[in-house]
């Protein structure tokens, strides 16, 4: 059985592989596979951890019932009426509970995390003194500098209203090359992580199944 | 009634979180409690509405005998046999063939009634039929076959070894290589990225390189990682901040548009 | 060394062998001394260390800006403390409670174990009837039955016979049987009597301070330094060290020192009670913001409504979108619109709910073909809403299916090999992704760039902009996802909150400006005005 599942294993990972090359029957074959298994995987995953565990073991068969996630098991039926056309339209009140708690849920604790702690983060002393000696440490200092600049042109560069010219768009400017240096940094660091991603994969194939490393 | 009531209700429970949020009180959190547990719920019950739609378009597919139409086949039945695994437990010790004979009669049923529900008009009734009564012969074995059952209420499915098997060897290789591929995607896109000559590229192409060669050994290495140290937490942390500010402000507008009922492009007319 | 003594005199060498002996005789006998000391007479041994000075100016109110369930203790150090004798090690923090508060928590806990054992009796009696079953019907039950038959007939005061067996043992069982329902119906209800009994607890606080029905009982500790300690519990009057609200509490703080006996008491402060509150006071400058800006949106659309100018600059991505639309009509080759991993709760997808509107009416009003793979099933749901309108405005509601809108997987990397495969085989005019993404952004974006489609992408998951960026044509970039369906709607209520949302972004540049002037320049002020920004929830 465990050699089986090995070179089952072993040919799904060629399978997906092979997409590189071109597109082909085996990887039409894998990629149906994967969607089957996956999407009952969560289904029933989500199944027992919450219909059954959360719902049906704290509503129905608990000690102390919980009477409110009726209310939510309510919700999710009317979302199901999408299925019959006439009374799709019911769906719509699930759909308004989700949206509004879940847009009021974020609004406030964006708006404290994103806007209001980062200014926060951002109001400094321009000018770092070395802690020892109390002289100004200019590496330092030059990089608040730089910070500072690059947070106000990078949220000029973000005005939508005003038209990028003269002062404001030369400002503007100067935020699309700290972006610019952002995207670059962030896509160089991760470069090596995708990396050792194959090297699992190439481990697998060698190790476990042709036994040829190891 | 229909497009005004989701909008009021939008706008209730829009309201009530935001009020949550400055209210420390325990029964603030208890009402928070409940309406995240209500939307776990609802997306439950949404799950199978997917499922269905996945299965409706598989069907769809396959009878339209297009191109590649065989390969939804290949999703249905590994999508019927890994929830019947994940609902089954097979006694210990049994012989595995009689579960697979189930299997196959289950997925035979099922796929008579597809076609008798979704298929061409010519036959259907006989496709019904046929499906009753393959499901009548299944029914039989589920009751008197001692070497495996349903078991809907305890997850004994999830350490059922078929599901065991049909994850480790199949979910899992195929998660793990379809991420590998991010190994030759990001050397593609590198190439990409270093072949645009502006200004802006070649700024791109500068920071991505010095952070890339952090780990050079050499006498370059030390300075290419002070380097690259200085460009992620200077230039690239006031970028970021910029960007998570804009976010926090786009975010912030928008779930008041929301609230407000200013923005209704994801609620339907009709 | 040997040069060394030969340089010293005999004597001096004598001399120094008898100091040194005499130091170690005088230093063992110390030894031997105090290891008596600490067995027999304390009052004998040498004082180590003095008894710390205690603290003073102790504190205990109700937390605040709290769901209730806590007391913060604060307090001056002891003089002791980093300075003075330095014997300070840490501070025990003492609550009275009634010696029967223990009882009854010690008593409620072990109601789970009961509960337990009710569940094994439950399950155990159908093995005992199967047992008795199998014992009755047993051939080396009955085998040793009518032997003990023949033996005890020998003695008639006592037959044991497998009827006897059959009915006392059935009897047992049907008396247990009968009994469980019972024992099932009271013990859940048990918690909750013994929850009523903690609330008559608070009447037994109210007794402080007779030493008769409490006692002081440590409830944490504070390293030395420290001067301030929240004696908090869980909101759940099941959890461990449950703190009920309003109920008088006593506290006092012992300063302990290494040696476990030496530690000096504080005085008592008390009572205080603990209760939640119904607003955060530390969160007035956020309640101040967001009512500012809920204000300035209002003003803005209707302002916008009744006809004001808005200019909004150019964004690429955008305007590229109808372009791109044309084109696959073209070609006769279909879009692709993608979601993102987001659900319907995701911000970001709620705004490509609106962007996939104005998508799908284009698309419907060109005649061409859309496919809209899902990863959420909610999503797939509101979507396949968002798209039938679009058709309906567009006057073409017979052109709409539902599988124009489906489903695929919600499982990350089948999604993203599903919508490769519809990529590579459909080969889309144009792909729009718009909404969060993760690892697979660049898997997408670089299978559609050879692919050779257009590429329109947009998300605020900051560490997948890069990709987008290099691999697609036009890439929206953070807040420009949000703002991307007031472009292209051009609707007045949306063009006027974009505007609010860009007066928002000049007070808040205006904020950092004047947060970083006062701080370099007057840094007391500076340090307020900062502070006002670094609210925690």
């Amino acid at each position: 059985m465990e050699t089986v599942s090995i070179w089952i294993a072993a040919i799904l990972t060629l399978g997906i592989f092979s997409f590189l090359y071109k597109d082909n029957p085996l990887y039409k074959a894998c990629e149906a596979l994967f969607v089957g298994v996956s999407a009952a995987y969560w289904a029933i995953v989500f199944y027992f951890d919450n219909i059954y565990k959360k719902f049906y073991e704290g509503a129905v068969t608990a000690e102390e019932p919980d009477y409110f996630l009726w209310i939510g098991a309510i919700l999710g039926l009317l979302f199901l009426t999408r299925l019959i056309p006439n009374i799709g339209w019911v769906s719509r009140w699930p759909m308004a509970l989700i949206v509004g708690a879940t847009a009021g849920l974020w609004m406030v604790g964006y708006f404290v995390s994103n806007a209001m702690n980062q200014i926060g983060n951002t109001i400094s002393n321009i000018i770092v003194r070395d802690a020892a000696t109390g002289f100004i440490a200019w590496g330092e200092t030059f990089g608040t500098l730089v910070i500072l600049v690059g947070v106000l042109s990078g949220l000029v560069y973000f005005f939508f209203s005003k038209e990028h010219k003269g002062v404001f768009g030369a400002t503007a400017k100067v935020g699309t090359w700290f972006l610019m240096v952002t995207f670059g940094a962030s896509f160089g660091y991760t470069v090596m992580s995708r990396m050792s991603l194959l090297i699992g994969r190439v481990d697998f194939l060698l190790g476990d199944w042709l036994h040829i490393l190891r | 009634m229909k497009r005004q009531l989701p909008l009021i209700l939008v706008f209730v429970f829009g309201t009530l979180m935001v009020i949550q949020y400055f209210v420390p009180h325990e029964n603030s959190e208890t009402v928070k409690g409940f309406l995240l547990d209500w939307i776990v719920i609802i997306g439950i019950f949404a799950l199978a509405l997917g499922l269905w739609s996945l299965v409706q378009v598989s069907v769809a597919k396959i009878n339209s005998r297009k191109e590649n139409w065989e390969y939804p086949l290949v999703t249905l039945a590994s999508l019927v046999m890994m929830m019947f695994f994940g609902f089954t437990a097979i006694t210990e010790g049994a012989s595995l063939w009689s579960y697979f004979l189930a299997i196959t009669v289950f997925l035979i049923a099922l796929w008579m009634f597809l076609q008798g529900f979704m298929g061409q008009a010519a036959n259907r009734n006989m496709k019904l039929l046929s499906g009753l009564g393959l499901l009548i012969v299944f029914s039989l074995l589920a009751i008197f076959d001692s070497s495996w059952e349903f078991k809907f209420y305890t997850a004994e499915g999830l350490t059922n070894q078929m599901f065991v098997h049909f994850f480790d060897y199949i979910m899992i290789p195929l998660q793990a290589t379809m991420f590998a591929l991010l190994a030759f995607f990001i050397t593609s896109a590198s190439y990409r990225a270093f072949r645009a000559r502006n200004l802006l590229a070649t700024l791109l192409l500068i920071a991505a390189l010095i952070v890339m060669l952090r780990f050079t050994p050499g006498p370059w290495g030390e300075y290419l990682a002070k380097t690259s140290a200085w460009v992620m937490n200077v230039p690239n942390l006031a970028a970021q901040r910029a960007i998570v500010i804009g976010i926090g402000l786009g975010i912030v507008a928008t779930a008041l548009k929301v609230i407000l009922g200013i923005e209704r492009g994801y609620m339907g007319k009709g | 060394m040997r040069s060394y003594l030969e340089k010293m005199k005999a004597s001096r060498v004598l001399l120094l062998v008898l100091v040194c002996s005499l130091l170690l005789v005088s230093f063992s006998t110390s030894l031997l001394a105090q290891t008596d000391s600490d067995t027999d007479t304390p009052a004998d041994s040498i004082p180590a260390i003095a008894a710390p000075a205690q603290v003073t100016d102790l504190k205990a109110f109700d937390t605040d800006n709290d769901h209730g369930h806590s007391i913060t203790i604060e307090w001056t150090l002891s003089a002791d403390d980093g300075a003075g004798a330095k014997s300070v090690i840490s501070y025990e923090i003492m609550r009275w409670e009634p010696f029967v508060r223990d009882s009854v928590m010690a008593a409620r806990d072990s109601l789970g174990w009961v509960q337990a054992r009710i569940n094994k009796f439950e399950k155990e009696i159908p093995l005992a009837e199967e047992s008795l079953d199998e014992v009755l019907t047993g051939q080396p039950f009955l085998d040793s039955l009518s032997f003990l038959v023949a033996y005890d007939e020998k003695d008639t005061s006592f037959v044991l016979t497998s009827e006897y067996v059959d009915k006392t043992l059935r009897d047992t069982i049907a008396a247990m049987k009968r009994d469980l329902p019972v024992l099932k119906v009271r013990a859940p209800l048990l918690p909750a009597r013994f929850d009523s009994l903690l609330i008559l607890l608070p009447k037994e606080y109210g007794k402080y301070p007779d030493a008769t029905i409490g006692r002081f009982d440590s409830v944490g500790t504070a390293v030395s330094g420290v001067t301030s300690h929240e004696n908090s519990s869980a909101v759940d009057s099941r959890s461990p060290g449950f703190i009920p609200d309003f109920i008088d509490y006593y506290y006092r703080i012992d300063v302990q020192t290494s040696d476990p006996n030496i530690r000096t008491t504080s005085e008592i402060v008390g009572p205080v009670q603990s209760s939640g509150q119904w607003f955060n006071s530390g969160l007035v400058p956020v309640l101040i913001a967001i009512l500012v800006f809920t204000i300035l949106t209002m003003i803005f659309v209707q302002l916008a409504k009744k006809g004001m100018d808005l200019y909004v600059r150019p964004l690429a991505g955008i305007e590229a979108v109808d372009e791109a639309i044309g084109r696959a009509t073209e070609m006769g080759r279909p879009i692709l619109y993608v979601l993102g991993l987001g659900s319907a709760a995701d911000i970001a997808t709620i705004a490509s709910f609106t962007i996939l509107g104005r998508v799908a009416k284009k698309v419907a009003e060109y005649q061409t073909e859309l496919n809209v793979p899902c990863y959420d099933p909610i999503v797939m749901a509101v979507a396949q809403e968002v798209v039938k309108s679009a058709f309906i405005d567009a006057g073409r509601p017979e052109a709409y299916k539902d599988d124009i809108v489906h489903f695929i997987t919600n499982s990350q990397f089948a999604y993203v090999g599903a919508v490769n495969g519809i990529i590579m085989r459909d080969l889309p005019a144009t792909n729009v992704y718009m909404g969060k993404f993760f690892a697979e952004s660049l898997i997408l974006a670089e299978t559609g760039a050879v692919a050779g489609s257009i590429q329109i992408a947009g998300t605020d998951e900051i560490p997948q902009i890069p990709f987008f960026f290099v691999a697609c044509d036009y890439t929206l970039i953070g807040e420009e996802l949000f703002a991307a369906s007031a472009y292209l709607g051009r609707e007045p209520e949306l063009l006027g909150s974009l505007k609010a949302q860009d007066y928002a972004k000049a007070v808040l540049l205006a904020s950092a400006i004047i947060g970083i002037l006062l701080i370099n320049i007057f840094p007391e002020y500076g340090e307020t005005f900062k502070s006002w920004f670094e609210v925690i929830d």
